[in-house]
């Protein structure tokens, strides 16, 4: 609290130089909130938090987003040079003898007031069309998983960078005192493989560790050693908290050390969240209707559905940040039955949390975002049969969703040749769609930078460009 | 950084120095713009060099006119009222500068403007220090005087040892240690402590933790699956050398160039596994050259954070922003990393090439000793030649010449298919199940008869039957012998083929033989006996094979075979030369049969019993021994392969190479003295050479760093212009050329320090002080710290005193969570050790890069991903819910309990004990009464619910005594959880 008088009396101050009808946005706009620095947001932010929908793999933009009905006539046809150009292919098809094109085997419709094309395997994104912006054209340079996971969510592809997240942890800090500024869950996927994840993903890179994510889990303890030992009530620790606290004071009336207050103030926190957490995770008071919305997969620990619903809980508690990653869209091969099975598990719930959030009057002030960290080839990759085929990675164009504060309703945004393998319009890349993301947070993505190695780091490196175009 | 200007203004308010007052605005306001990085460069304006800055500009002003600050377009500029012509620019978002800044400008160039060499570029000078007198102190107390401020008393003795005991050894001093120190009256009592610490063994393990983290060692490759690999014999290495206190400038040198030492020893060699710890990717798909680049650029990098204290990573994609690093000097350190052996693409089960056996010494004995044994069974093999000699002899002449008995190697025989089939292109044998299954790890050899009608065709496999398909085949392809190893077609496996055509329309015997290496030189084809020379087509077979394929015959990988094919052999063994033509001169023994195949059988089965015996005993020595190497560790190490031309990589980008250029030291740097090797050890000869300015004095800082949490410079990784002016520079000058003057003594160096009344102060922080200095950079006080990670779990494995004390060895997996690498990688996860390995120090601890030990990163462990020299603290509630909740510490609790039980005599007796094990010191009146109180209601409140005491003492595997009051054991363990909870119990006061 004492921060955020503090802050109100910084932007006070500050009026001079802002203006005072920016200001009383920002007024507006303010919440208590813990952590953070001061002067950011930058100006009036449109979204609150993020809650990003990571599906990890690659889920293929053209079954799902980036409808190619031509695609037909070039059934089992080499994939033309002169669309290939030469780019480069990761080396699992680079020596493939024939690049054939495989359309899609699952349908598209029209949807929304503008008749978007979706694909039928998401029939619930589908029917959310209208709050959405789908974005065709987004690009990345990098084409294995690992390099591309990270540049994604930390703007590099090599490790070491702060993630997204703890981007936003650190420059906005969050509006609870009893849940982390930034939450990760993961969801498997029923086949339980896909690629693997990594803690760098949510790591604070050079930021001090505690910007990182914390993980929230679905087996054993929601966050890690939350539980106090069985034989251990809450009034014992409280009980134990208080002595501690009093030899901690006596300690901190000697050494004068600021250190020791903070610790204190630390272990309160811990104990807030040994309540906040487990009611959090607590979804049995949610009425009958959650889970119509969310479908019963929502009952089960560690579902998409359920983290979904997690999420929303989340963004209700004043959490800044929330990152969902969900396993398993690597269709290397067997795209035909793996993907409607992925579909199946993220669709209905990733519509429902829009829907929610929007029932809640929430989504105009939380930011949405829904996609992988690539695409996948037209090409197919590996052997085409009648019930199956497989597609490769593909960089140079994915399909991605956003909704929420900031974000227009109902746009498609970018276009791709009609092999969905070049941009041919509104190119947007990784580091666009970051800037974009924080401006809707309220941030300059060239001013939330810190220093190390002597040089000003951003979570946009020395590019992006806010995508105007999307904007509300 | 404010402050500190603002601190040292008094001492300058009549000189403005370059390096002090000028170069730090310069390099954080201008250079970007206007300094080193050429391709960035505006107005064609630099002012990081005095000529330039002076000569006239694009605009025909003059940046600087020295003496004249009204007519230096610098200064103009900076004052410059128009927001549109001020600098630095508003529209990148610059507010102006502060006035003081501009002050110093105007005054710098009112006195001429003199520019100075960026002073950690110049080398370091010993300033004097009066007889008598701790340099340190010296130092220290002279910058404290000139801020008016003065150094704390001394810590107290309890305090102070305990302070030592976790600087030098990474633990607490024991309640004997204690007291023994606190009877000790004698003047040098605490000198006596420094070395008894500096001696002990622990010593090297706190010393190594930290060079673990510079030098990115895990136990997992770090990028993507994170497979494992073994390094633990290169920790082992490091613990040793700082055991031995092997001189820094050894070390430094044995690791970046060991192997290229005269004749390098075992030890030398291991130690350059240091540049293999780099992180590598073994992700399918990958395009190799992009990551082995990417292994090189890391061991650039990492070379100049660690010894340099360069960021030189900044160059690597254009010239440095800030420092006289142009591009090109980036990619002369990279040539010297270049010529490595390696592979882009690594093995995701174990070390990958280039790599050694790195035998511990007792197995080296060991080696040894086997080696031995199958030396002396040659040698009485070979005493026996002369009655081999004329024992065969005389058999063979008993050999009929026609109708004798048949031998062909049997050993390890999988399939025998002896009947004659004949192909048309179209049919095929199919064998199913397939009475063998080869992995990538399978010896195996193929041998049989063919006569093939046409250049294309499978002669048989365990594949599948398509183009492009997995699995293990011999195939004719263009008429050449082909062998293909395939997990995946596109980049996992091997393939190669004969570099001759063989012959159409005739009976010839084939045969192909792999050794299991996963490698293509294991692989060996034979014509007729003849082995043909091969040429590899594709060679990365790196990953495990589980198919099941039948074994068809004629058919594989969609190729038929045309002609017929007779007696069709495979062994699940490589068959050596001798054997192959014992199967292509397949008749019966006679005395024309082939001299190998007659030696073969006559020894296999005619021999006396005194030669098959001799030959049983060498056969059997070589097993052992090969079973003994095979189960040695290895290392990944460092070595010279072919000269592999560097070049400036164009954006940074591996597929964009632009001007070669040769290995070479960094240009701003004095250069290597003529004559020097151009490599690896000419570079490390380079880096500890007295002359070079920076490596002495950035080890210096780092261990400065280690005591007191706060390099003497701040940016331990970063001497460059944008790092921190140090706060005593003399002093790190002086201890940087007392350090090379002692032949590089890291314990002299640690001795001193620690020695001088700076270290030994009280750390209270007084509200004065705190406002004056808070980061206490004046050292008016001794730091007062959080324990790094390592310490804090040590410390409850020492004082519970389950901490089991072995040093070196593979790494260990103690408690962890159930489930943490399945929801991140799905797979068997981890699997937890039993007794022992739960309880060695964490430097010991299974490092996964990917998902680090939970423990060790809430309390800001770097993640080992990359080279990592400045320590940070964070001060957090997951801290708190680790510290109370994890097991490793509740278990710990309950032994400490049970040791503080253990104590004979009242409460506050045993409270005593508990405080002395955990803090040190014995409990204030307050304390124990706050303890007894919180004691008294727990006791009350177990010895209620004595179920709620068995389930709070069930902690870990170590077991719960089966006696005594479990009310009381539980009270005392919330009270030992609470102790080690405290912040004291933390931190180092």
């Amino acid at each position: 609290m004492r921060e955020f008088l503090a802050r109100r009396a910084f932007l006070r101050n500050a009026a001079g130089g802002i203006g005072s009808i920016a200001l009383s946005q920002l007024l507006a706009a303010e919440l208590p909130r813990t952590g953070g620095l001061p002067g950011i947001p930058h100006f009036a932010p449109k979204a609150k938090r993020i809650i990003s929908l990571f599906q990890s793999g690659g889920p293929s933009q053209i079954e799902l987003f980036d409808y190619k009905p031509q695609l037909v006539k070039y059934a089992d046809q080499d994939l033309p040079d002169s669309i290939r150009r030469g780019q480069r292919l990761t080396g699992m098809s680079a020596s493939q003898a024939r690049f054939p094109i495989v359309p899609s085997r699952f349908g598209f419709s029209q949807h929304g007031q503008d008749g978007t094309w979706v694909g039928d395997l998401i029939p619930h994104t589908a029917s959310i069309v209208d709050d959405i912006t789908i974005v065709r054209s987004l690009h990345t340079e990098a084409i294995n998983h690992d390099p591309a996971v990270t540049f994604l969510l930390t703007g590099a592809q090599i490790a070491g960078r702060p993630s997204m997240g703890a981007w936003l942890a650190y420059g906005l800090g969050a509006e609870t005192e009893d849940l982390p500024a930034f939450v990760v869950m993961i969801s498997p996927g029923q086949g339980g493989g896909g690629q693997p994840l990594y803690d760098r993903l949510w790591g604070a890179g050079f930021l001090p560790s505690k910007y990182q994510g914390v993980k929230f889990r679905s087996v054993g303890d929601p966050v890690l050693y939350l539980r106090d030992p069985a034989g251990m009530t809450r009034e014992d620790r409280r009980a134990y908290l208080d002595t501690l606290r009093e030899l901690n004071e006596a300690q901190s009336v000697e050494f004068g050390d600021p250190e020791i207050s903070t610790r204190i103030a630390q272990y309160e926190m811990a104990f807030r969240m040994q309540s906040s957490v487990p009611d959090l995770t607590d979804l049995s008071q949610e009425p009958p209707s959650t889970f119509d919305l969310y479908g019963e997969d929502a009952r089960k620990p560690g579902t998409f559905a359920a983290n979904a619903l997690l999420a929303r809980r989340l963004a209700e508690r004043g959490v800044r940040a929330i990152q969902l990653f969900h396993r398993d869209w690597d269709h290397h091969g067997g795209l035909q039955s793996g993907l409607p099975k992925r579909t199946q598990e993220v669709d209905r719930a990733s519509a429902a949390l829009v829907k929610d959030l929007k029932q809640r009057g929430m989504l105009d002030e939380t930011l949405v975002l829904w996609g992988g960290e690539f695409g996948r080839t037209v090409y197919c990759q590996g052997r085409l049969t009648k019930t199956d085929y497989g597609r490769d990675h593909h960089p140079r164009c994915f399909s991605v969703w956003m909704a929420g504060g900031g974000i227009k309703a109902g746009l498609v945004y970018g276009e791709t040749d009609d092999y969905s393998y070049n941009i041919v319009r509104d190119p947007m890349d990784v580091h666009d769609l970051q800037a974009t993301l924080l401006h809707c947070l309220g941030i300059d993505h060239t001013r939330l930078t810190y220093k190390f190695q002597g040089r000003n780091f951003r979570l946009t490196d020395v590019h992006g460009r806010v995508v105007k175009p999307l904007l509300a | 950084m404010k402050w500190l200007i603002l601190l040292a203004l008094p001492l300058v308010a009549d000189e403005v120095q370059f390096n002090r007052d000028i170069r730090p605005i310069l390099s954080d306001q201008c250079f970007h713009c206007h300094g080193p990085d050429a391709g960035n460069r505006k107005a064609n304006l630099r002012l990081d060099v005095r000529e330039a800055a002076l000569e006239p500009a694009l605009s025909k002003r003059r940046a600087i006119v020295p003496g004249k600050p009204e007519e230096s377009e610098v200064f103009r500029r900076i004052t410059h009222t128009t927001k549109g012509l001020r600098m630095p620019p508003a529209y990148a978002g610059h507010p102006p500068l502060p006035a003081e800044a501009i002050e110093k400008i105007r005054q710098w160039i009112l006195a001429g403007a003199p520019y100075a060499t960026h002073w950690s570029f110049l080398p370091p000078r010993k300033a004097a220090v009066p007889a008598g007198e701790n340099a340190i102190d010296y130092f220290v107390r002279a910058t404290l005087r000139a801020n008016a401020l003065e150094q704390a008393p001394p810590a107290g003795r309890a305090t102070l040892l305990r302070r030592l005991s976790f600087d030098l050894t990474g633990l607490p001093p024991t309640p004997e240690e204690i007291a023994a120190f606190l009877r000790d009256n004698s003047p040098h009592a605490y000198e006596k402590q420094v070395d008894r610490l500096l001696a002990s063994p622990r010593y090297a393990e706190r010393m190594a933790w930290r060079w673990l983290e510079a030098a990115r060692y895990a136990d997992t490759n770090g990028y993507q699956s994170d497979g494992v690999r073994d390094m633990y014999r290169w920790r082992d290495w490091v613990i040793e050398s700082f055991a031995r206190n092997q001189p820094f400038d050894r070390f430094i040198v044995e690791q970046l160039a060991g192997d290229l030492l005269p004749n390098a020893t075992r030890e030398q060699r291991m130690a350059t596994a240091f540049h293999r710890n780099h992180r590598t990717s073994a992700e399918g798909g990958i395009v190799p050259e992009e990551f082995r680049t990417e292994y090189v650029a890391d061991r650039a990098e990492t070379t100049a954070t660690v010894f340099l204290g360069l960021t030189m990573g900044c160059a690597r994609c254009h010239d440095h922003k800030y420092d006289p690093i142009p591009q090109k000097d980036f990619y002369r350190l990279f040539a010297y990393f270049n010529n490595l052996p390696e592979k882009g693409l690594v093995y995701n089960w174990g070390n990958d090439e280039p790599l050694m056996k790195a035998p511990t010494r007792e197995q080296a004995a060991q080696w040894q000793v086997l080696e031995g044994v199958v030396a002396r069974a040659e040698a009485q093999r070979r005493k026996l030649e002369p009655q081999v000699q004329r024992e065969l002899a005389q058999w063979k002449q008993s050999l009929p010449r026609t109708g004798g008995a048949q031998w062909q190697p049997k050993e390890n025989l999988a399939y025998d298919g002896k009947q004659r089939m004949a192909f048309d292109g179209k049919r095929f044998e199919e064998v199913k199940p397939s009475p063998v299954l080869l992995d990538y790890l399978t010896p195996f050899t193929f041998s049989a008869w063919v006569n093939p009608q046409s250049p294309e065709g499978a002669i048989l496999g365990i594949a599948e039957d398509y183009d492009e398909g997995n699995g293990h085949a011999l195939l004719l392809k263009d008429g050449r012998l082909r062998l293909h190893v395939v997990f995946r077609w596109t980049d996992i496996g091997m393939r190669l083929e004969t570099e001759q055509a063989i012959p159409l329309h005739r009976w010839q015997h084939v045969a192909v033989t792999y050794d299991g290496s996963r490698y293509a030189k294991g692989v060996k084809m034979y014509l007729d006996g003849v082995e043909q020379p091969l040429k590899i087509l594709f060679d990365e077979l790196n990953w495990p094979m589980k198919f099941k394929y039948p074994l068809r015959i004629g058919a594989a990988y969609g190729l038929r075979f045309e002609g017929e094919i007779e007696d069709v052999k495979i062994y699940q063994r490589a068959l050596d030369q001798s054997e192959v033509l014992s199967l292509w001169d397949r008749a019966p023994l006679s005395p024309q049969s082939h001299p190998d195949k007659l030696r073969l059988a006559f020894l296999e089965q005619h021999a006396s019993q005194r030669i098959r015996s001799a030959l049983a005993e060498e056969r059997k020595a070589r097993e052992n021994l090969a079973a003994f190497e095979s189960k040695l560790p290895t290392l990944m190490v460092m070595r010279e392969g072919d000269k592999r031309q560097a070049h400036v990589l164009l954006r940074g980008a591996y597929d964009a190479p632009g001007e070669p250029v040769e290995p070479g030291t960094p240009s701003a740097l004095p250069a290597p003295p003529p004559g020097t090797r151009q490599d690896r050890l000419g570079l490390a000869e380079w880096l500890v050479d007295k002359r070079n300015p920076l490596t002495a004095r950035v080890t210096v800082n780092r261990l400065w760093q280690m005591l007191f949490g706060i390099g003497l410079v701040k940016t331990v990784e970063d001497f460059g212009s944008q790092g921190e002016l140090p706060v005593h520079q003399e002093l790190l000058d002086w201890l940087a050329v007392d350090f090379q003057e002692s032949g590089w003594n890291t314990k002299a160096l640690l001795k001193q320090i620690v020695m001088s009344e700076t270290y030994q102060q009280s750390s209270q922080v007084k509200p004065a002080m705190l406002e004056k200095d808070p980061e206490n950079r004046l050292l008016a006080r001794a730091p007062r710290l959080r324990l790094s990670p390592e310490m804090i779990r040590d410390q409850a494995l020492y004082a519970s005193g389950l901490l089991v004390e072995k040093q070196g060895g593979p790494s260990v997996k103690p408690y962890q969570p159930p489930g943490l690498w399945q929801e991140l990688f799905g797979g068997g996860g981890y699997t937890q050790d039993h007794g022992v390995g739960l309880y060695r120090r964490s430097l010991y601890t299974f490092w996964k890069r990917t998902i680090a030990p939970p423990t060790m990163v809430t309390f800001d462990s770097p993640s080992r991903e990359s080279c990592t020299v400045r320590e940070t603290r964070t001060n957090t509630p997951l801290q708190a819910l680790t510290l109370m909740n994890e097991v490793s510490f509740l278990e710990a609790s309950r032994k400490l309990a049970e040791r503080v039980m253990a104590q004979r005599g009242d409460f506050s007796a045993r409270a005593t004990e508990l405080w002395l094990r955990v803090l040190s010191r014995p409990p204030k009146a307050k304390e124990l009464a706050a303890l007894e109180k919180a004691y008294q209601r727990n006791y009350a409140r177990y010895r209620k619910n004595p179920a709620d005491a068995y389930a709070l003492l069930d902690q870990g595997e170590a077991t719960l005594p089966r006696k005594g009051d479990k009310a009381e054991l539980a009270a005392w363990t919330l009270l030992s959880s609470m102790a080690l909870n405290l912040d004291e119990a933390v931190t180092k006061q």
